[in-house]
């Protein structure tokens, strides 16, 4: 036998990145998130070689989760090639060897910022989401720690306030992305900064969601087969965004995510936001079930209800 | 660059963690644990370190969780509980042990109990992570445990549960409802 043989191999780094010490910490974490679905359960965040606000909290959640058999997905506001999810990608795979993929329902883990696909996840699947911030109640509350008394307490009262002068003033609810939503009754939630289109896939999904905030250290969870509503009030039901009319100019399908792109003319043209939905679409012309079917209904028959004007 | 080495402690560390997440995520469905060592050593080794405590009647699992680092607590004050059986005994210091704080229900222990899975009494879970219900049957968890779980967790608070038989886990969050199946 020699010296060599029992020693072991040079290693520059951990595999996953993270060292074991490290994952262990963001595993236990997790296991409490998901215990508690919508808490946000505070985590220590890692340097990793990106700086924070740039993916860092998805980025340590799938790094804790990843293995050499895994298919791993990471989109940018839908896209697969934008320049931070091509550098996560290759950041994972680098230091995991997982596969990766622009399929959805290849993945077992989609890392994504600001977007949930068009196709519905399945069971086995984990989505984690990068956030920004994870607090619901920042715009009512400065002071994190009176915030989170308030999550204790269950005490939403302000939230709905703001609803409300939202109604008083516009006569409809005027927040956009990163739609407050409350989950399995108990906790408000800051679903990140993903459209309101993609807020009613949480509910009673497929898939486990996991949210993680790498600045904020911060992470929480929606698990599968929970309830996530959007906060609206019985008469002013929430809406998502009107793309009714909107065709993607490379597919030709309507009732989905677009992005606009305005035109020098003034008009503007529509393509699909999530690419690789709209590359299998090129591609074969078929895709697996989506969210929300070519009539714009959602999976969830009477989750979404008709808009409602409130009277001055 | 070569991919980092994936060693066999780090599969083990991360098969074990999956099937907690999953049994965590799916209650009342069954997941299996890696097949090397004693299953809720396994789990000990999985997520114990010198930030965390553990509680245990049991000398072996005992030794094994020492050797983690985390620091040996009694009932009331340690994060993780490892029963290889529970007992009248146990239920004593189940009664005090920690179902966290409003403000930190992140804090609660977490309970690993040993019993038969798929045999036994029957029970129907209610709750995230269930379409609809999902029935369960356990042998060797005292009718007693039921009601003190009902009895002190207060969702959000409770005890985050695991059942481990041999290799095979299912997991109890606290956001679950459990009823006893009549039949």
């Amino acid at each position: 036998m020699k010296l060599a043989d029992l020693a072991q191999q040079r290693q520059d780094y951990s595999y996953a990145f993270l060292d074991a010490h490290a994952k262990r910490e963001l595993r236990r974490r997790i296991l409490k998130a998901i215990a508690i679905p919508g808490y946000q359960v505070p985590y220590a965040s890692r340097e990793l070689p990106i700086a924070r606000g740039w993916g860092t909290g998805g980025l340590q959640v799938t790094l804790s989760l990843v293995g050499p058999e895994s298919v791993v997905k990471v989109i940018d506001q839908g896209a697969d090639d934008s320049v931070n999810a091509a550098n996560l990608r290759r950041f994972i795979t680098t230091m995991s060897g997982a596969k990766t993929t622009i399929d959805t329902l290849q993945a077992t883990i989609l890392q994504s910022r600001h977007r949930i696909p068009e196709e519905i996840m399945l069971e086995g699947q984990t989505l984690v989401l990068q956030v920004p911030d994870p607090e619901p109640l920042r715009g009512v509350t400065a002071d994190m720690s009176k915030a989170h008394q308030l999550h204790a307490d269950a005490d939403y009262g302000q939230m709905w306030l703001l609803l409300y002068e939202q109604l008083v003033r516009y006569r409809q609810y005027i927040q956009g992305a990163s739609y407050p939503s409350l989950v399995n009754g108990r906790y408000i939630i800051s679903p990140s900064p993903i459209p309101r289109w993609d807020t009613p896939k949480l509910h009673q999904a497929a898939h486990l969601t996991l949210l993680s905030a790498g600045r904020e250290k911060r992470l929480y969870a929606v698990p599968p087969y929970t309830n996530v509503y959007p906060l609206e009030f019985n008469d002013v039901p929430f809406q998502v965004e009107d793309q009714k009319g909107w065709v993607c100019k490379t597919t030709g399908v309507q009732n989905k995510f677009m992005n606009e792109l305005p035109q020098e003319d003034g008009t503007s043209q529509y393509e699909l936001s999530d690419s690789g939905y709209a590359n299998k679409l090129a591609d074969t012309a078929q895709s697996g079930a989506t969210y929300y079917d070519d009539q714009g209904d959602f999976y969830h028959a009477g989750y979404l209800k008709p808009p409602v004007i409130p009277p001055i | 660059m070569a991919v980092p080495a994936y060693t066999p402690s780090e599969a083990q560390a991360r098969d074990t963690f999956l099937a907690l997440m999953w049994a965590l995520s799916y209650p009342g469905r069954v997941y299996t644990l890696p097949a090397d060592g004693h299953a809720l050593s396994l789990i000990g080794v999985t997520l114990l370190d010198l930030e965390t405590s553990y509680f245990t009647p049991d000398a072996v699992i005992a030794e094994n969780l020492a050797q983690t680092g985390a620091r040996a607590q009694p009932a009331a004050k340690a994060a993780y509980h490892f029963y290889p059986v529970l007992d009248a005994a146990n239920l004593d210091g189940l009664h005090q042990c920690s179902t966290g704080t409003l403000l930190y229900p992140d804090a609660a222990s977490t309970l690993v109990i040993g019993c038969q899975i798929g045999i036994g009494a029957g029970y129907i879970l209610h709750g995230p992570g269930i379409l609809g219900q999902q029935t369960i049957q356990l042998d060797g968890i005292p009718a007693d445990f039921w009601l003190l779980r009902s009895a002190v967790c207060r969702y959000p608070l409770g005890w985050d549960v695991y059942f481990v038989d041999e290799q095979r886990i299912v997991g109890l969050p606290r956001s679950v409802q459990v009823e006893r199946s009549s039949t």
